[in-house]
């Protein structure tokens, strides 16, 4: 009789210590992970705007110092005119066309006829297009031209209105957007970095249509700039 | 009678190892890391670490109780091993006593009953409520009941007994097998990893009036009623945020807290901060849900049904994945695939990037506080509860649940 008492005190003993030990020891482990854990730095990105690899130095410290001079880095939207963007960017314009070449297939250029300055129909639609391929672009640009026929004065004032035609559709179709605050506007007129015609090849919203020097420089070019500067 | 009993020691043991693998994989959670999870009825085989029913069901509010009241809970799996320790325990001593009669074998009919009873609860649950089926267990309810139908043969050929009093010694019985359970919870109790990170959250939110300054409608309502805001980071074809949301309902959060959700799909096609994409589709799905915000709830759990079906078709075409969602979500027709939606995705994701948020799904903050990341399975309901009890004025609403 007490043999058996003892046995099944033992049995009781080792059926309950067993599994407990199993359980202590799992439980003292996962604390010392723990604590070694919580001294880790997390690994896991944080999110951010667009950085791409096009954006070197140089190109970043030409978008800043155009944005900023433009406003841009301010209350946004104001312009900048052919003389101020010469000054800032502070190149030749053809190494200023340059700068914006690995946008190729990022930019579109809006088309105007000639001495006209309101959107057409698929200039609109090319405008929104863009604008919904935001991404983590940190600015807008709009750089509005004129062709070379006609004076210089009447060329910068009508860059000027294209450009203004621009922002006054993205406001209208997008009213209250905060993005806006993110468009900027260069206007050049005809006497800065006037486009060649190897960009009649990128996307413009007279694809298709015969494209000389003149048509691709009466023009919006507008572009989402993934650089964060 | 002595092979019977030696059968119900073997269902017992077996049932120890079983619980104690699912109770194991409990444990190794407790470090708040992601671990492996044994999904196999060989002890030590057949590991897995990515989405499987063995996971889903450890994550449910289901597979433990006192989830509030400590961080993971108590698992029932624990009280799983106590039980069928004490089983192993009183079939050995019944085995290698001469005297044993059926006034014994009767209260190891009751006892094996137990694990037989919670067997069919469980099973019920698994079926009905989680809607996955674990390895592990199926194992436990077998072996719960071909113990319990030894036990009954072990009865039938027992020897009668001698006509002395059995409830003092069913009592003692019983007494034995509660010590069991009672022990072990303490110890698991006694010895549980705490960490005071689960109550301080990992970070705050910058832009903390969302809510109010909502005005293009990239917010989606998911419940309302409670004083307490609640924002969750969302991949509506994310596996994790599935199972994520489900534990949410589950588990009555979103009835006490004002739960809104912002978009995050970690698609290439929308979201440059992923070079490729982990779920294609979910641009097209967010954009689903923007363009009727009303109704973004049934796509969201459409999407949530049909995740895997979705990300593989949208991997080889997207646009068979917007075709179908026009199909199935008329009211998304004419809206899917426009600037202005597109931008709408677009400043969720800025929202982001505003916050600075870690780039993954899902994420819960209560209040302006991020629940940290480790703390969204296991501990999601104790760490969502102190979180609560710090913001105040917490009190459970009379809410409806928009989603059952």
């Amino acid at each position: 009789m007490q043999g058996d008492g003892v046995k099944n005190l033992i049995l009781f003993l080792l059926c309950l210590t067993v599994p407990v030990i199993f359980v202590v020891s799992g439980e003292r482990s996962a604390a010392t992970r723990l604590a070694e854990s919580s001294d880790e730095a997390s690994e896991v990105p944080i999110a951010s705007a667009a950085d791409e690899g096009y954006c070197s130095p140089q190109l970043k410290g030409i978008v800043r110092r155009v944005a900023g001079a433009c406003g841009l880095l301010g209350e946004g939207g104001r312009g900048c005119k052919p003389a101020d963007a010469k000054n800032v960017a502070a190149m030749s314009g053809d190494d200023f066309n340059a700068l914006f070449s690995p946008l190729a297939k990022r930019a579109h250029i809006v088309q105007f006829d000639s001495e006209v300055t309101a959107l057409d129909e698929k200039a609109k639609a090319e405008v929104e297009k863009t604008w919904a391929e935001k991404g983590g672009a940190s600015f807008f640009f709009v750089v509005s031209r004129a062709s070379k026929d006609g004076n210089a004065d009447l060329n910068t004032q009508l860059s000027q209105d294209r450009a203004q035609a621009v922002m006054t559709h993205l406001q209208e179709k997008f009213p209250g957007d905060e993005d806006l605050k993110r468009v900027g506007l260069l206007w050049l007129g005809a006497d800065y970095a006037q486009l060649g015609p190897e960009f009649c090849e990128w996307q413009r919203s007279r694809g298709g249509e015969p494209c000389a020097v003149k048509d691709i420089n009466r023009s919006s070019f507008v572009a989402w700039i993934d650089c964060a500067i | 009678m002595k092979g019977a009993l030696i059968a119900v020691a073997v269902c017992a043991v077996l049932g120890v190892a079983f619980s104690m693998t699912s109770t194991s994989d409990f444990i190794s959670h407790l470090d708040r890391q992601v671990h492996s999870i044994h999904c196999s009825l060989i002890p030590g085989a057949g590991a897995e670490v990515g989405e499987s029913g063995c996971r889903t069901v450890m994550m449910s509010p289901y597979s433990s109780m006192f989830r509030t009241s400590m961080w993971g809970g108590i698992p029932i799996s624990l009280m799983s091993v106590a039980v069928f320790a004490y089983l192993v325990m009183r079939s050995m001593t019944f085995l290698l006593s001469a005297k044993t009669t059926k006034r014994d074998t009767l209260f190891l009919i009751a006892a094996t009953g137990l694990p037989v009873l919670m067997s069919i609860i469980y099973g019920y649950i698994a079926a009905s409520k989680i809607g996955e089926a674990c390895t592990v267990c199926i194992g436990i309810y077998v072996v719960s009941g071909v113990g319990f139908i030894a036990a009954i043969v072990a009865h039938m050929s027992a020897p009668p007994d001698d006509g002395g009093p059995a409830v003092g010694i069913w009592a003692r019985y019983f007494g034995e097998g509660c010590s069991y359970v009672f022990i072990m919870v303490f110890f698991y109790i006694v010895f549980a990893p705490t960490s005071p990170k689960s109550g301080e959250g990992c970070g705050t939110l910058v832009t903390k009036d969302y809510r109010d300054n909502d005005t293009l409608g990239l917010f989606i309502e998911m419940s309302k009623g409670s004083k307490v805001t609640g924002l969750a980071v969302l991949d509506p074809l994310c596996p994790a945020c599935k199972g994520f949301d489900e534990r949410i309902v589950a588990s009555g959060i979103d009835d006490k807290v004002a739960l809104s959700a912002v978009l995050f799909p970690l698609d290439s096609t929308c979201n440059w901060m992923v070079k490729e994409s982990l779920h294609p589709g979910a641009c097209a799905v967010s954009e689903a849900m923007l363009c009727d915000r009303a109704g973004a709830l049934d796509v969201l759990d459409w999407a949530f049904t049909n995740q895997e079906r979705l990300r593989a078709t949208a991997k080889t075409d997207e646009a068979k994945v917007r075709k179908e969602l026009e199909e199935k979500f008329p009211k998304v027709k004419g809206c899917l695939g426009t600037a202005a939606v597109k931008n709408k995705v677009n400043k969720s994701l800025r929202f982001a990037v505003q916050n600075a948020l870690p780039l993954l799904t899902p994420q819960l903050f209560i209040g302006d506080r991020r629940v940290c990341d480790e703390d969204t399975d296991l501990g999601l309901e104790f760490t969502v509860d102190r979180m609560l009890q710090a913001q105040q004025g917490s009190a459970p609403s009379s809410s409806s649940r928009r989603r059952r």
